[in-house]
């Protein structure tokens, strides 16, 4: 907790994070959306070289994310889900803390609300408000699940200084195999052949509204950008957020001002798995209804990382690099029904977004060859 | 720094791994578990060949961490240098390659992994890209790539049924009781990896050159006053790492015999394990085989439990080696990294 009293160092430490998070805007901008223009151009290449007309690849992108409602529907399903990993990742990073731990928590929160609603529902009455009900309580139980198995990777890094990179890593191949052993055996549905969970009943799923689509519904994107704002807020405005990004840009500055290091990894990093175990309550809720072997259910987790970067880490820019991200997921769906190019493109694209936007200078320097961008160094 | 030399500097290490391996049979013993049916000379066999990749990625990546670049990408490249000795393979061989198809393979994906990491050291080196980031990038690259051109070759993310290596057997010498079957009657990829880690520790600890990958790490200044350019060396460094990630990539294809795109695909985390080895072997390259060694050998735990009609299932069983890299971390997660880690240097002139 800050200190009041030491208020010039308070005052120099929020002109360096406001500057830190204000100032280049405007470039990040350029830098994602070169990224992503590059990135794009060299799955292009690659399209080409396999043997296969980019340009009709590129139209099936277009055509996959936005083309009709049930594209639209589908792209705003995954933005849903992107944007809320993302969230999740992009409040860790933020703060300077590597949470690659999303998956796990994502997987471990999802599942976590799938057990609590099927063992409640037999106790809460049918109907709206059973149903109402049922859903706060299964995503409670998704927010502590996540929240907890995110605070053991941070607990561990700030108490025995074992890289959370790697155990968050680790924590993801261990979360899904448990899980995967739970659906598998001890928590498979009665008579299921599959390996899935028991599905949860109809009046504790999320009603679709606007699109007459199964696994989409407003209500979710609709939790997703109130998470955004709330994330948002915390950040920005409150003191434990100010502590965690203060700690996370600054470290020894943070200290002198009575923020106490340790306590802020182990906070920032239950914060973040509590958003990924929301994410993954919207998942199991909105999309599945049910919970399978989480090692076939997407890596949104992973995927998040990307989009978090992209947005340059900020609450408010997770949602138009989730929804890039979801046009790009849905696009994959569309073309691995309507056409021969491998889906995994998309994967590999996504990851290449990521490699150029690890490296601004490229486009610095790129920029200041061909003389666009002006004064900016 | 001699073995003894390393076994006395990191007693708490040492002494750490050989508690737990105590505390292992004591359990063992306790629960009643057939410990001859368990530990057998497959066994050991098999920990070995689970071992070499393991080994082989955390000596390239050791050497990059030294020289001052955190090479997180080791098991992007572990997935690229499969998938493409699997490709290799099959484009020289077809459907059933030769023992020779199968080592150009190896060469060749070895070549195409160099030629990948030249360009992520560029962007590393010359464009300062963040390294975790541009590390973890090339993870979710291979991810997409690596299924990719499977689907591409064989319209399947997991290519069908290639060649795996055959064992090597010296005559004589693999009649020796134990040691014969387990060291002169095995995969020549073993031999090889025992070999690279030899001679990457006489490398890194006792020519000039391996004096200055350290120095580039610890302190890159001193180097760069002596009149040796930083950069060089962090480039041959990273290329290295990238060059090893692929050749681990390629060993654990030439085991398996087929390349497995499905889940986060047959590499399944060993760059990552690979990570976690030199990190335990404190930076040294024989510390790391070692290293390597426990986590095959948790690998291989499942087959022996099986076999000895231990009951527990599967999919927790696979879990060990990753439950293990988080005790290791947390029980000697603060090991000394190099000073300059994660820096880029910036000569002066």
């Amino acid at each position: 907790m800050s200190d009041a009293d030491s208020g010039g160092a308070r005052a120099a430490l929020d002109r360096a994070a406001s500057l830190m998070l204000n100032a280049s805007v405007l470039q990040r901008v350029a830098i994602a959306t070169a990224s992503t223009a590059l990135a794009l151009l060299v799955g292009l290449v690659v399209v080409a070289a396999a043997g296969y007309d980019p340009a009709a690849f590129l139209l099936n992108v277009v055509e996959g994310a936005f083309g009709d409602r049930t594209a639209t529907a589908r792209t705003l399903k995954f933005t849903t889900v992107f944007v809320l990993t993302g969230i999740a990742v992009a409040v860790a990073f933020r703060a300077g803390v590597f949470n690659i731990g999303v998956q796990g928590q994502f997987v471990v929160g999802g599942f976590a609300c799938v057990v609590a609603i099927l063992r409640l529902a037999p106790v809460l009455p049918e109907g709206a408000v059973g149903g109402v009900a049922l859903i706060l309580l299964g995503t409670l139980a998704a927010v502590v699940a996540g929240g907890l198995y995110a605070a053991i990777p941070g607990a561990l890094k700030a108490y025995a200084d074992a890289n959370e990179i790697i155990t968050t890593i680790m924590l993801n191949f261990i979360a899904v195999g448990v899980v995967g052993y739970l659906v598998e055996g001890p928590l498979r549905g009665e008579g299921n052949r599959a390996p899935n969970t028991d599905r949860i009943p109809d009046y504790a799923e999320f009603p679709s509204l606007v699109f007459d689509v199964p696994d989409f519904s407003l209500v979710g994107l609709g939790v997703a950008l109130a998470v955004v704002a709330a994330i948002a807020v915390v950040m920005a405005r409150t003191n434990v957020g100010y502590d965690m990004v203060t700690s996370g840009h600054q470290e020894s500055a943070a200290t002198y001002s009575g923020v106490d290091a340790d306590r802020t990894i182990v906070r920032t990093m239950a914060l973040s798995g509590m958003v990924a175990g929301v994410a993954g309550a919207v998942f199991a809720i909105m999309i599945q209804g049910y919970y399978s072997d989480p090692s076939g259910i997407g890596t949104y987790g992973f995927d998040a990382i990307a989009v978090s970067l992209l947005a340059a880490n900020n609450p408010l820019g997770v949602v138009p690099a989730g929804l890039l991200f979801g046009g790009l997921d849905s696009a994959g769906t569309h073309i691995g029904i309507n056409s021969d190019v491998p889906v995994q493109l998309i994967d590999g694209i996504i990851g290449l977004v990521v490699l150029f936007v690890a490296a601004p200078e490229l486009f610095r320097m790129a920029a200041e060859r061909t003389g666009l961008g002006g004064e900016r160094r | 720094m001699s073995v003894a030399d390393y076994a006395a500097r990191n007693r708490l290490r040492v002494g750490g791994a050989v508690a737990l391996v105590a505390l292992a049979a004591v359990a063992a013993l306790a629960a009643d578990v057939p410990v001859a049916d368990v530990v057998t000379v497959g066994f050991v066999e098999r920990s070995l060949q689970a071992a070499t990749p393991i080994a082989i990625a955390a000596i390239g990546g050791l050497y990059a961490e030294k020289s001052g670049v955190f090479n997180i990408g080791l098991e992007g490249f572990m997935i690229f240098g499969a998938a493409n000795a699997a490709a290799m393979m099959y484009l020289v061989g077809g459907s059933s390659p030769t023992q020779a198809d199968l080592w150009m393979a190896i060469v060749a994906s070895v070549g195409i992994t160099l030629a990948y990491t030249v360009i992520f050291a560029v962007l590393l080196i010359r464009y300062k890209a963040d390294q975790i980031v541009a590390g973890l990038a090339v993870w979710f690259v291979a991810l997409g790539f690596g299924p990719f051109t499977a689907v591409l070759l064989w319209g399947n993310r997991n290519s069908p049924g290639l060649a795996s290596v055959n064992d090597l057997t010296v005559p004589l010498l693999s009649g020796i009781p134990v040691v014969g079957p387990i060291l002169f009657d095995t995969s020549p990829l073993v031999l090889l990896t025992v070999v690279l880690a030899v001679v990457a520790w006489l490398f890194l600890y006792r020519t000039r050159y391996g004096y200055w990958i350290q120095a580039a790490g610890e302190n890159p200044e001193a180097l760069d006053t002596a009149g040796v350019s930083v950069t060089r060396v962090r480039y041959a460094a990273v290329i290295f790492s990238g060059a090893m990630a692929g050749l681990a990539g390629a060993v654990l294809l030439a085991h398996a015999g087929s390349f497995t795109g499905t889940g986060d695909t047959m590499v399944n985390g060993r760059g990552w394990i690979g990570i976690v080895a030199y990190l335990f072997g404190n930076y040294n390259p024989l510390g790391a085989a070692a290293a390597a060694l426990l986590f095959g050998g948790l690998d291989m735990l499942q087959i022996q439990f099986q076999t000895a009609g231990i009951d527990l299932p599967n999919r927790l069983v696979n879990l060990f080696p990753y439950v293990a890299v988080v005790v290791v971390l947390t029980v000697w997660g603060s090991t000394r990294m190099p000073d300059a880690v994660g820096e880029s240097y910036e000569s002066e002139d």
